[in-house]
């Protein structure tokens, strides 16, 4: 589904992502964690063209980001992203916010983004909510609306940077069962967090990531428990 | 107060000429601002350039020389403008077009700044869904940047209101040039002059009110 090979990404003279190479499968859940800085949304950011790879290649779902014959928007339409910062539409409503990929992006009409919109709030848990706008809703409620206008698109991927993490504790719970149902759906997802419940019950492989490079990778038990690399070791004592 | 009521209805004859010139101004501004601050903000240098080239030189530069410029000195230079517009038209279409451009000049700061004060999340999200550039600045990015931009504006109109008193030397007979030929003829400056001031005030006033509750009314309901 996702395949990258020897990625470098500098900012200036910074070198920020030192030749990053990963196969991510169909269905699979892949949790990425390192220390702040380390180059995680970057990394992110570059399998969707948000940011653009200095080196290397990206294929995604097919398609060759890196190639500057790729149209990007086709790519951007497969692949669904989830911030930090949720970054729902101010000006629409909850409904608005949905439905606006599918309308303008798809072309489709106003009667099936909408069905497909209720559908999907039903499944986030915010049916009541459509006609609200983003800044009348809690944090939780607008990271879940996020994710429901990401999978409006149908995407073949989806992308999450650290979605629980400028949240109020109690509100954690909400995003997470979501994102645990889609990922038990077979959604293939990769996921910047340090919810190690989450890595542990749905991921199916675990990236350390320190200084632009991966450090060390594998199923959850075996970072988590059984972590071979002293940087591993160090950051896993520090967030545990 | 007799000479105010007779000379009334010629000011007011006025008046709508000053407010005719600031709609339309105001209208093709915000166009020449629109598109002015799209090319300012654009990547590719040449846009970039002339944009920035427009805006210094409008508001570098007196409206009242702007205005003669265009009227009185383009013609001698360009005699087909004299001959696509016709002699006597000319000179309201380059009043109106001085006045268009170098209020443009502002708005396109306006618009700028209004683009810029949008958060750089929103035009992310959008292109994470797959929308264009041109998507993203049509459904994402102007709609909120509009809200913002709406006070200052108003602002802006009203001032345009105040400069078109700066067609009244190149002979467009607005509120301004009506006032100077009335008391050119029964030498009343004091009340003439005054009751000019006092209408532009009046329109102005009421403006600047609306700019206000506008500005209220978007604080209440900040989307
Ligand atoms: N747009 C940018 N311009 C310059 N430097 C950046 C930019 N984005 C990220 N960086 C730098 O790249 C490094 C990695 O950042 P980031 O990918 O956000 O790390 P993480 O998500 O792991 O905290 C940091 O040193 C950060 O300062
Ligand atoms: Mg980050």
């Amino acid at each position: 589904m996702i395949s990258v090979k020897d990625l470098r990404k500098s900012f200036g003279s910074n070198e920020v992502l030192k030749g990053i190479s990963n196969e991510i499968k169909e269905r699979e859940v892949v949790v990425v964690i390192g220390p702040s800085g380390s180059g995680k949304s970057t990394f992110l950011r570059c399998l969707n063209g948000l940011e653009k790879a200095t080196s290397g290649t990206i294929v995604v779902a097919g398609m060759e980001l890196t190639n500057p014959k790729t149209d990007i928007t086709k790519l951007r339409q497969r692949v669904g992203m989830v911030f930090q910062r949720f970054n729902l539409f101010h000006h629409l409503t909850v409904l608005d916010n949905i439905t606006i990929g599918p309308r303008k992006v798809l072309g489709k009409s106003r009667e099936e983004s909408e069905a497909l919109a209720r559908q999907l709030l039903a499944k986030v848990g915010l049916k009541d909510k459509e006609s609200s706008y983003p800044d009348e809703l809690s944090g939780g409620q607008q990271q879940r609306v996020a994710i429901a206008r990401a999978l409006a698109m149908k995407p073949d991927v989806m992308l999450f940077d650290e979605p629980t993490s400028a949240l109020d504790p109690e509100m954690v719970g909400e995003v997470l069962q979501v994102m645990k149902d889609l990922a038990r759906e077979g959604m293939t997802m990769v996921v910047v967090t340090h919810e190690m419940g989450f890595a542990r019950e749905v991921g199916d492989r675990v990236i350390f990531m320190d200084d632009g490079v991966i450090v060390e990778e594998g199923t959850p038990e075996q970072i988590f428990s059984n972590a071979k690399e002293p940087r591993t070791k160090a950051f896993l004592s520090k967030i545990l | 107060m007799d000479t105010i009521t007779s000379s009334l209805p010629q000011l007011l004859q006025g008046l709508w000429h000053t407010i005719g010139y600031s709609l339309l101004a105001i209208v093709l501004a915000t166009i020449i601002g629109l598109i002015a601050a799209l090319m300012k903000l654009s990547k590719f240098w040449p846009w970039k350039a002339i944009s920035t080239v427009y805006v210094e030189l409008f508001r570098g530069t007196p409206l009242l020389v702007q205005l003669f410029f265009i009227v009185f000195g383009l013609p001698g230079a360009f005699p087909v403008l004299n001959q696509i517009f016709g002699p006597k038209s000319y000179p309201f279409i380059g009043a109106a077009a001085g006045l268009a451009l170098n209020e443009g000049a502002y708005i396109t700061e306006i618009v700028r700044a209004g683009i810029l004060g949008v958060d750089r999340g929103q035009r992310e999200a959008a292109e994470s869904i797959g929308m264009t550039p041109f998507q993203t600045m049509r459904y994402i990015i102007l709609p909120q940047a509009f809200k913002r931009m709406i006070p200052p504006l108003v602002n802006q109109f009203a001032q345009t209101i105040k400069d078109t008193s700066l067609l009244a030397p190149i002979g467009i007979l607005e509120l301004m040039y009506q006032g100077q030929i009335i008391v050119s003829e029964n030498f009343e400056g004091f009340a003439i002059y005054g009751t000019v001031a006092i209408l532009y005030f009046i329109i102005i006033f009421i403006i600047t009110r609306m700019a206000g509750y506008l500005e209220r009314r978007l604080q209440i309901d900040k989307r």
